[in-house]
């Protein structure tokens, strides 16, 4: 009765004016979500363009040789001889070894962290986790000048050199004299730097997975192991190859720990043992003292980087695009 | 299969007195612990083979929890534990040293919810059968046909085999799930509210499948819907807070129900 009673004593309000006030704030948020997306497209066209105004200097006087030239003469006379394959080369190896390194591992600990991990053990691990991603790299680069780098030169390097002596093509590849300041060094420190993506983004997907549909992979009868392999694995595909890609990302832009202890040469000698450089490791050591078509091409070198950042995502999209075919979406 | 058990009558919850059907599954004594709460006390039943029997009861009452301990389910999460003894063809599934994995082949399970892998519609069923047998293609395709006709899918899913299970209709997907558990030839199948996500007509599918089924195999039911037990089940067993308080032939138990609670429960006073 009450109820009713209080329902009748209600005012008639004007809805129109009540609508129009609500409007106001849509509309305003409506373009506030807008401009923040079209910001993000500015920026990056700004970014592409002052990259491409930079570097025209050198497109001009090196043209599509760059890519191929090995031989980096910043100070030659009368022109500078100036070539990118040498930190392409060096990005790409270290890179890729990176990745060779972390992502079994990564997604390894992923996995015990989801699957069989005991409770007590699995939140001490995730913040070691998270705060192995929180290192910043200046510190990883001093540690793996002055540890990792000692460490694996000393003990790493010879027993790979001496196992694959004279064998072919891996034989190349593992050539020595063992070097603190190495490709294959630097990749070591980048896979532990990219290790916690990998980590922290499998996990997070990995537990996204519902129950039940793991139960019924059991109840099937299946091991743990064919339980990630046929189940997981497949239902979070895109949520662990973005995580791939972020680490692989970071992997390739990565400057300050692989300027420390990757030697900064632009060589190329086939041998993962040996000095090299990457492109962004090139441009951070070389800043500081470029001009003229020196900064130019260390300009190109960055829009090169960003190319090949930009080809990577590229393929990873590709690469899901064919997955998901595959299982018949 | 084959070995007849005549066990001693038990007191009062003993089904079909005089009736000495071949068992199945035996539960005795059992006592189930989420933890230190415990879920199930003393549980004693016995599904016959070649039957269905259905546990009702209201939400939270152990039916799911009881259904999980017979192929040991629970056993994937720490800190649940049974005691007691679930005997299958004789042999006690509790015990430590019996493999999981074949326990699981052996007892089949349907979940709430249908669970299609993410995979194609014809993986989902060569996914189980190629864990257990070396098939040449054709026997393989020979197989997941027989599966998926045994489910009533085959004339559905056949120009689309290679299309995602996902891509199915709810109904259509328990039905893909069934056929998944049948392909490689449990003895028993547990269903746990197999309906409770589906329409009617996929209700009426799914029941019209498992009276199929019973045929070839031993089969438990959880359900809600006690139109449905009423409808599917040989035996019934009505379970509150944990104690199996009556079980008997379903059509005792929704006609002539010996305990009041049960009578309370079918008539919907409570639950």
């Amino acid at each position: 009765m009450a109820a009713q009673a209080s329902l009748q004593e209600v005012k008639p309000y004007d809805r129109a004016r009540a609508l129009s006030a609500f409007k106001i704030g849509d509309v305003t948020f409506y373009w506030v979500t807008r401009l923040s997306a079209i910001a993000v497209l500015l920026i990056l066209g700004g970014i592409i363009l002052s990259l491409v105004v930079g570097a025209w200097p050198a497109i001009k006087a090196f043209g599509l040789e760059f890519l191929v030239t090995r031989r980096w003469a910043p100070n030659l006379e009368p022109t500078p001889v100036l070539g990118a394959l040498g930190p392409i080369y060096g990005t790409l190896v270290t890179s890729f070894l990176a990745m060779l390194i972390a992502v079994p591992v990564g997604l390894g600990i992923a996995v015990f962290l989801t699957e069989f991990c005991p409770p007590v053990l699995r939140r001490p691990v995730g913040i070691a986790i998270e705060l192995l991603a929180g290192i910043p790299s200046i510190i990883y680069g001093m540690w793996g000048f002055f540890v990792l780098a000692p460490f694996m030169t000393d003990h790493f390097q010879p027993f790979f050199i001496n196992l694959f002596e004279g064998v072919p093509v891996l034989g190349t590849i593992f050539a020595g004299p063992p070097s603190y300041l190495s490709l294959f060094n630097a990749s070591v420190v980048l896979a532990i730097m990219i290790l916690p993506f990998i980590t922290a983004i499998s996990r997070d997907v990995f537990s996204t997975v519902p129950p039940m549909l793991k139960e019924s992979a059991y109840g099937l009868g299946c091991t743990t192991w064919e339980v990630v392999r046929n189940v997981v694995v497949p239902f979070t595909r895109a949520g662990v190859l973005g995580g791939v890609m972020l680490a692989l990302g970071r992997a390739l832009g990565e400057t300050m720990a692989v300027t420390f202890i990757i030697g900064n040469s632009f060589q190329i000698n086939g041998s993962i043992f040996s000095p090299g450089t990457t492109i962004s490791a090139a441009i951070a050591s070389e800043f500081g003292e470029a001009s003229g078509l020196h900064m130019s091409a260390l300009i190109l070198l960055g829009l090169l980087l960003f190319v090949l950042t930009f080809i990577v995502l590229a393929c990873a999209r590709l690469m899901l695009a064919r997955l998901d075919a595959a299982a018949g979406k | 299969m084959s070995d007849v058990q005549v066990m001693p009558q038990t007191s009062g919850h003993a089904p079909a007195a005089g009736r000495a059907a071949p068992v199945k599954l035996e539960v005795r004594n059992l006592d189930f612990f989420y933890g230190a709460n415990k879920a199930l006390k003393n549980i004693n039943l016995r599904l016959e083979t070649n039957s269905v029997t259905a546990f009702i009861g209201p939400s939270g009452c152990g039916k799911s929890t009881l259904l999980r301990v017979l192929n040991r389910m629970y056993d994937l999460y720490p800190g649940q534990k049974a005691e007691g003894e679930v005997l299958l063809d004789g042999e006690n599934i509790l015990n430590p040293g019996v493999d999981l994995n074949l326990l699981r082949a052996r007892v089949g399970m349907v979940f709430q919810k249908p669970t299609p892998f993410p995979m194609t519609i014809y993986d989902n069923i060569a996914f189980g059968i190629k864990l257990y047998e070396n098939l040449s293609k054709s026997e393989l395709d020979g197989r997941v046909e027989h599966a998926l006709r045994g489910s009533a899918l085959w004339n559905e899913v056949k120009d689309k085999l290679n299309a995602s299970g996902l891509s199915l209709s709810g109904g259509q997907q328990q039905r893909l799930c069934i056929a998944r558990t049948v392909a490689i030839q449990p003895e028993v199948i547990l269903f746990d509210e197999p309906c409770s996500a589906l329409d009617p007509i996929s209700t009426a599918k799914v029941e019209e499948l498992i009276d199929e089924l019973k045929a070839k195999y031993t089969i438990a039911i959880v359900t809600h819907n006690m139109q449905q037990a009423a409808r599917v089940s040989e035996h019934t067993a009505f379970m509150y807070l944990g104690e199996l308080v009556e079980f008997d032939e379903t059509q005792r138990i929704f006609t002539a129900p010996s305990m009041r609670q049960t009578q309370d429960y079918i008539t919907g006073r409570f639950g």
